[in-house]
């Protein structure tokens, strides 16, 4: 097992290359909640440990801006990845053992080989949340997620004893008019219930979440894109084709718009991480 | 009024630089209503607002602007570099100083209109001037990309720049002879180019540009390419014809422009090729 001092060291150099909050579970930690294929030693052999870098999103300032459209297109760095290259190139010509980024983009439907979300609660840097299921990080809040596996064996730090969700302003709320900021805000596709201060149940509808939150991607551009081919009319077609929707298609599934997301309810009225929200 | 520690514009700056720009400048936000359309002003995207944040760079090299094939300049897409730059400034901006940052969208708000123009910003914060040609063009670097961040900082504001990059002094001496520039001679309003103006008294006064012209020159192979070969694929009822539009040329470039791997964002470039100011006035061994 590598000491503290090297932990640190691999930590030190993936928040330098811009992750917010990094950290480390164990491979075999994944064995209980992950089917066989998914697990960090189906990716690479002799797999130690997960570490999990947790990146930014929105500025506070994107936060605030009174026009949405900002927030839908506004982009990220995807830094977490950048830090997580980092710590592989770190780890692989310091000190010596294999690294790879784990996959966490889907290879069949939703599906990624393996979860990104379930990484980082295992590295103890969020817990689920009743808005989604997202994981809110309990300083943070919203956070992005990318992680390593590497053979080197690293001291895990361990799932956090508290979740993050729900705030003590939700459990508040719950306790006077029976919701929380997110589940009234989007009751479409949230439901779930709290008991003694803990989620009790939560279920959301991920397909309704999935096309709100991703009007303009790939979903929208195969969607429109159907509609163009089955449609008859000539002129009708043109339409469609040079109209504001499927240019907006298009511009999302290319990087230069790095379009992430466009609907942001639940994430906006959460209160957990607020405070990095509210500056001057 | 000022909360932000004495060097903070300073830092700020030399932080710019560090991540990768080559210019940075600061803007009064309140500079952008006497030019900018209401809803296209910092505050109307932030409240608050006070200033702008503007990088330059991620500029073309040298070496891409002598090179002999046209495709280099075609594929080599540069612009992602200063967009990450302006990213982590508006980071920066929030855990450091603690002032609300806002990174400007570099897509458009609808159509061709940008969320704020990076182009009037660049200007504002004396980073550089409008040429013959339409880019801002800096006095030292010339021709580059930009980004921007809008936040309530109060930071130190750089004042416009006084002297123009455009007219170089041998687009003078060429007017002088030939009443043209090189930037009109490559293309000229009135031969089926973009571009029309002149030079009064040493500087540059644009008469004419034909934006949609220049639009789909520049971006051959873009969004707009997409959907026009599409339209034409769809159009077409013979079988075979459709299946070499599908895999034809244009369409398979069209698609690498659009996606990441060729970050292909413009195809023309004449107009900056010829421009001596538009490579920052160097020459190179």
């Amino acid at each position: 097992m590598a000491t503290d001092g090297v932990v640190q060291a691999v930590k030190r150099v993936g928040l330098d290359a811009g992750a917010r909050v990094v950290g480390v579970a164990a491979a075999e930690a994944f064995r209980a909640g992950v089917p066989e294929g998914f697990r960090p030693e189906d990716i690479l052999p002799g797999a130690r440990s997960v570490v999990v870098a947790g990146g930014d999103g929105p500025t506070a300032g994107a936060w605030r801006c009174p026009d949405h459209r900002v927030m839908e297109i506004t982009g990220y760095d995807l830094r977490e990845n950048v830090a997580i290259h980092a710590m592989c190139d770190y780890i692989e010509r310091e000190l010596g053992y294999y690294a790879v980024q784990a996959p966490s983009l889907p290879v069949h439907g939703h599906e990624p080989p393996m979860s990104m979300m379930h990484a980082a609660e295992l590295a103890g840097l969020g817990t689920r949340s009743f808005a989604a299921h997202i994981i809110l990080n309990p300083e943070y809040g919203l956070l992005y997620y990318a992680a390593l596996i590497t053979t080197l064996p690293l001291p895990a730090d361990p799932p956090l004893a508290e979740p993050a969700c729900p705030h003590p302003g939700c459990v508040a709320m719950y306790k006077r008019i029976g919701t929380t900021p997110c589940l009234r805000v989007c009751p479409a596709c949230l439901s779930g219930t709290l008991k003694d201060a803990r989620i009790e149940t939560s279920t959301y509808d991920r397909e309704k979440c999935h096309s709100r939150a991703q009007t303009y991607g790939i979903g929208s551009f195969q969607k429109a894109l159907l509609a163009v081919v089955n449609e008859d009319d000539a002129g009708r077609r043109r339409e469609m084709i040079h109209s504001d929707f499927f240019a907006k298609s298009v511009q999302s599934v290319g990087f230069f718009r790095d379009s992430i997301a466009q609907c942001f309810e639940c994430m906006r009225v959460c209160p957990v991480g607020r405070k990095h929200r509210k500056l001057k | 009024m000022t909360e932000l520690p004495a060097n903070a514009t300073k830092r700020l700056k030399t932080m710019a630089i560090s991540a990768g720009a080559a210019v940075v400048g600061v803007a009064d936000a309140d500079a952008f209503d006497a030019h900018a359309p209401a809803r296209h002003r910092p505050a109307d995207l932030l409240p608050g607002a006070l200033t702008v944040v503007v990088v330059g760079g991620a500029q073309p090299r040298a070496g891409d602007w002598v090179a002999t094939s046209p495709w280099l300049l075609s594929t080599m897409g540069t612009t992602e570099r200063i967009q990450g730059v302006g990213r982590r400034l508006a980071q920066s901006i929030e855990s450091e100083l603690g002032y609300y940052a806002l990174y400007v969208p570099p897509g458009t708000a609808s159509g061709d209109t940008p969320f704020l123009s990076l182009m009037l910003a660049a200007e504002l914060a004396g980073l550089g001037s409008r040429s013959l040609a339409g880019p801002i063009l800096n006095r030292e670097h010339g021709f580059m990309y930009w980004s921007a961040v809008i936040t309530t900082a109060p930071l130190e504001v750089d004042g416009p720049e006084t002297a123009p990059a455009c007219p170089a002094p041998p687009c003078r001496e060429m007017w002088e002879r030939e009443h043209t520039t090189p930037c009109l001679r490559v293309c000229p309003l009135h031969e089926g180019g973009c571009l029309a103006g002149r030079l009064e008294d040493g500087r540059a006064v644009r008469t004419g540009y034909d934006a949609a012209r220049c639009n789909t020159r520049v971006h051959t192979h873009w969004v707009g390419g997409f959907q026009k070969v599409l339209e034409e694929t769809l159009n077409e009822p013979d079988r075979e014809k459709r299946k070499m539009l599908v895999y034809g040329d244009f369409m398979t470039r069209t698609l690498w422009a659009i996606t990441y791997s060729s970050t292909n964002i413009a195809q023309c470039f004449e107009c900056m090729r010829v421009c001596p100011a538009a490579h920052g006035l160097k020459e190179m061994r």
